[in-house]
């Protein structure tokens, strides 16, 4: 039976009327409130991983949890600090009205600037820059493809422009009408008239033209041309708007402005407004941003399809002219068609060259003008294999990154160099590919390497050679669409990923921050497998289905194409968006530094901000009033006297010391609570470590170790003040050294039912890899010395239970060790070799002075 | 017995029915993957409309829906066919509704969110268990 603290406080140790009951619960409580907000933070980003199913309901549900968990978080802080702090209660209203209304599916101009360089958009793409721009941007920031230099009028430029000039409310009047055919386009063409006529912000037309200069500047074009695209919201998307909105291609700056107004204004074309209302998109949906790319005066040209069920199995088909990609795409002339296999080498399968007439090149006055075609080119093969094999690499990477078949618009400069146009995704709903038969087949042969082991940090389909990878190996050396297989996760692959078909790891977490990165880059990534390195041969051809955690042997290409015409790609559908959207204005921690002065209140900007800010104040604050001993009938605040300058104030609520009432100071052996006393002579005792016969490693590591502690750390103000809160066989304590947090809780006496040991780590400011590796080191002592460990990240959590009082002591001094062993450890974590070999170190440290495996419980 | 009869054999008519499209979009593929056939519903009403029709071997509803909730759903399911199993999920797991799910006849109770691997073990054993009747009895017939 687990104790229940509040129960046995309140009953047992508190005289009737003290006054520090109710503060100390007021402070147990943000504490515990504050490890349910780190493990729903951590629960929310599990979820996006793919391997669960969850809904709408569970995301208002998490909503819901954070709303309550928040708001009784700042009023226990308001209690304890004596405050109404009104600062933290707006913030926490604004973050929750943003959430509501993400949930209830209202429009949120999102923050951004108004015009933003094609290669500065990231994770909130998509609402500011429209479908289009952000996968252009997608693909030329993530992917690292050639996309054409530019830069997008975003959706609050739209916005911006259309309430200068009062059209955003005349359109939403407007849109009722739709059944009176004539009516409803004369309301049509006297709004496009006024936005034709409309004027932009000054600020607006200065930032526009602002970034076409510094384009032009990039690029080195004194007379850049540029082409006009609308990339409005779902535009591309799953709802097709093809050819409804405009295009302008060999813009100048003249013309710029104008142009803008013209993609505006083609938002309101009736074809267009009304396919929007009937496919049920309210007005506020309609966001119309314009992307602005440098003009490719393309030699060649054309349109590439992925997948092409009707014409042939397991093929590409393109097909190419001269000159510009318009005349492909209108469809109107004759023009070369290749069928190319699907599979690398990509063989040609099939050709046909046509006898080609007029090609599209931009005009001298802007626009773009026919020109016949030279005779001498007129009826050769516009694309060479070379080409054709780039071409169908670069669309298999789009492919593979979105799960769906692709059209491709593509053009080649008079360089001969590649550049994607325009992406979109094929639809083969409700069709059966590969047909009926050959999937199961495929599948029944297919034969198992290892399945069910790990979890699935990205869900997906990856088909590739095994690249195993050392600590020390290069990164460049791994060879374009391999599947990495490594035994830890680690953040460096990130700069890979854009090469990779798959990841799988022997250990790491599906919420680290490699799962994270392989999220982003959408690789499939199963961690944690424990036998990867030692099941799979380098070189070996495998299938990863990351989804159900399967790792085929051979390459089913078939299980790949199954992905592809899934009804929906877990990554579009409405529910990640929403969890991924809510996620930013819930997780993002922008208070890092609790010394830093913008560690304030109005600088919290989500939930975890506030959380962050209560948390180290609370204890802060409890320290001040535990201090100046505002209490009655309850000993003061003292101050723990120890060579190791810990700042740790003792606060005995019970039992839990032995100690004159008058002094401010405490002694290590007047500590007489069980579990605090068995930390501190783990934390203290550093010499006993030092005289054993230990590693030369660990030896000078050690006193390195102890030296920098103690000269440069000797002010507890620097080290943050810490709290315990003891009674005989209670400890709560909390520390704060440099900058990573521990916070324990435990019941240590003679009835080992009752025994636990509940321990938390987080934080630290080094680089991401070295903090991974440290809880991966913290996380492997642990679980050798019988904890129940999670990593989510950064964090550590561990439990431990109904160990006889001698064992869990023992176990609480080897925590002291590892506490203090940790402190500076991120520092020193180069690589992930050194996991393994500060986990040995400390083992055998921990084994020579205070016992080890002898000590270790038989598994029950 | 040729493989391919084996195969069809060895497929299980699935229905699964949840309010929340989002469910029905992620369970179609996992078990079609799996060679099952699966029918989809986001209406309760239309989904006891097709039990009336044709029975299947796996039921997936979730419990609480407009129109019918998920135990007249597996009334229906199982007055249609007593074969047929059961699964329950849903987002209001309490102890009281899984009661009531088991003692009604659902095979399997699961809390949502849950994942795509525990569903696909509940039916591995479902689709086990039905071959493992179909051999006892082929082997009483013989």
């Amino acid at each position: 039976m687990t104790l229940n603290l509040k129960t046995f406080l309140t009953h047992k140790f508190f005289p009737k009327g003290a006054e520090f009951e109710p503060l100390y619960h007021e402070f147990r409580g943000i504490i515990e409130r504050n490890n349910q907000i780190f493990d729903l933070m951590a629960d929310m980003g599990d979820k996006l991983g793919g391997e669960y199913v969850f809904d709408r309901k569970y995301i208002s549900d998490c909503a819901d949890s954070f709303e309550k968990l928040i708001h009784d978080q700042i009023t226990a802080y308001c209690v304890l600090s004596g405050r109404k702090n009104q600062t933290l209660f707006r913030t926490f209203d604004k973050v929750r009205q943003a959430i509501r209304m993400e949930i209830q599916g209202q429009y949120r101009l999102p923050d951004g600037d108004a015009v933003i360089p094609l290669g500065s958009l990231g994770e909130n793409a998509i609402e500011l820059a429209g479908n289009k721009m952000s996968v252009l941007a997608h693909l030329r920031n993530r992917l690292l493809l050639p996309v054409p230099d530019g830069f997008v009028i975003t959706s609050g430029g739209f916005v911006e422009f259309m309430q200068k000039n009062k059209l955003l409310k005349q359109a939403a009047a407007m849109a009722p009408d739709r059944e009176d055919d004539g009516h409803f386009r004369e309301a049509a063409a006297e709004l496009q008239d006024r936005i034709l006529n409309g004027s932009i912000p000054r600020k607006l037309s200065r930032e526009i033209l602002t970034q076409f200069d510094r384009l032009a500047d990039r690029l080195q074009q004194n007379n850049l041309r540029v082409s006009l695209r609308s990339s409005a919201w779902e535009e591309d998307g799953r709802a097709s708007f093809a050819g409804q909105y405009s295009t302008i291609l060999n813009v100048s700056r003249k013309e710029l402005l104008d142009g803008y107004r013209q993609i505006i204004a083609s938002a309101y074309k009736p074809e267009a407004w009304r396919y929007r209302l009937e496919k049920g998109y309210l007005e506020h949906e309609v966001q119309m941003a314009v992307g602005c790319q440098s003009m490719v005066n393309g030699a060649i040209s054309g349109v590439l399809h992925t997948l092409a069920p009707n014409i042939h199995q397991d093929s590409m088909v393109i097909n190419a002219s001269w000159g510009l990609c318009e005349l492909v795409v209108q469809g109107n002339h004759l023009v070369d068609t290749y069928i190319v296999s699907r599979i690398s080498p990509f063989a040609l399968r099939q050709s046909e060259i046509v006898s080609k007439e007029i090609r599209l090149v931009p005009g001298k006055e802007g626009n773009v003008v026919e020109e016949t075609i030279p005779a001498e080119i007129a009826d050769i093969a516009c694309l060479n294999p070379a080409m054709l094999t780039k071409l169908a690499q670069t669309a298999l990477r789009i492919e593979h990154y979105y799960k769906r078949p692709q059209e491709i618009e593509w053009t080649v400069d008079s360089s001969g160099n590649l550049q994607i146009l325009q992406v979109r995704q094929l639809q083969f709903r409700g069709r059966r590919l590969p047909p009926e038969g050959e999937f199961e087949d495929s599948l029944r042969q297919a034969r198992t390497i290892f399945g069910g082991r790990g979890f699935a940090a990205q869900c997906g389909i990856g088909v590739g050679r095994v690249f195993k990878i050392e600590e020390n190996d290069k990164l460049e050396d791994i060879p374009q669409n391999a599947i990495l297989v490594s035994r830890f996760s680690s953040p460096r692959y990130g700069s890979v990923m854009h090469k990779l078909q798959g990841i799988i790891t022997d250990a790491g977490s599906p919420t680290g921050h490699m799962a994270a990165l392989a999220r982003e880059y959408r690789i499939p990534t199963v961690v944690n497998t424990g036998i990867a390195t030692s099941m799979l041969k380098q070189g070996q051809e495998i299938t990863l289905d990351a989804t159900q955690r399967v790792v085929y042997e051979d390459a089913l290409y078939a299980l790949s194409h199954f992905e592809l015409i899934e009804e929906e790609v877990f990554e579009d559908s409405y529910e990640y968006r929403l969890l991924t959207r809510i996620g930013r204005l819930i997780n993002q921690l922008h208070l890092t530094h609790a010394k830093d002065e913008s560690f304030t209140p109005a600088a919290c900007r989500t939930y975890h901000d506030i959380a962050q800010f209560i948390r180290v104040k609370a204890v802060d604050l409890f320290i001040r009033i535990s201090e100046e001993s505002k209490f009655k009938n309850m000993s003061i605040a003292r101050r723990l006297a120890s060579e190791i300058p810990l700042g740790l104030l003792v606060v005995d609520a019970g039992d839990g010391t032995d100690c004159p009432q008058v002094s401010d100071r405490i002694e290590p052996v007047q500590i007489k609570s069980l579990p605090l006393k068995a930390l501190l002579e783990g934390l203290i005792e550093l010499e006993m470590w030092a005289t054993t016969p230990v590693s030369v490693n660990l030896k000078s590591f050690m006193s390195s170790f102890t030296r920098t502690f103690c000269a440069s750390l000797a002010s507890p103000e620097e080290i943050g003040r810490n709290l315990a809160v003891v009674m005989k066989n209670y400890m709560d304590i909390n520390l704060r050294l440099g900058y990573h947090f521990t916070v324990m809780d435990a019941y240590l006496s003679e009835t080992a039912e009752d025994n636990y040991i509940n321990f938390r780590f987080f934080g630290g400011v080094t680089d991401l890899a070295r903090r991974s590796r440290r809880a991966l080191f913290i996380a492997r002592v642990l679980e050798y010395f019988d904890f129940v460990v999670e990593i989510r990240g950064d964090l550590v959590t561990a439990r431990l239970k109904k160990l006889a009082l001698r064992r869990m002591q023992k176990r609480m001094r080897m925590l002291g060790g590892l506490i203090g062993y940790t402190r500076q450890l991120d520092a020193s974590m180069n690589s992930d070799q050194d996991i393994t070999c500060h986990v040995e170190n400390f083992i055998k440290a921990i084994k020579s002075t205070i016992g080890g495996d002898n000590e270790r419980r038989n598994s029950s | 017995m040729s493989e391919e009869t084996a195969a069809e054999k060895n497929a299980l008519r699935i229905m699964v029915l949840d309010d929340e499209p989002i469910v029905c979009k992620r369970l179609k593929p996992t078990f079609e993957k799996m060679g099952h056939t699966v029918e989809t519903f986001t209406d309760s009403v239309k989904a006891i409309a097709r039990l009336k029709e044709t029975s299947f071997d796996v039921v997936i509803t979730d419990l609480k829906m407009e129109g019918a909730d998920g135990i007249q759903v597996l009334n229906g399911a199982k007055s249609a066919s007593s074969e047929t199993q059961v699964i329950i999920i849903t987002g209001f797991a309490t102890s009281e509704t899984a009661k009531e799910s088991y003692s009604k006849g659902a095979v399997e109770f699961i809390a949502k969110p849950f994942k795509i691997g525990d569903i696909v073990n509940c039916v591995k054993r479902i689709e086990k268990e039905r071959q493992e009747k179909q051999k006892t009895q082929s082997s009483i017939e013989s």
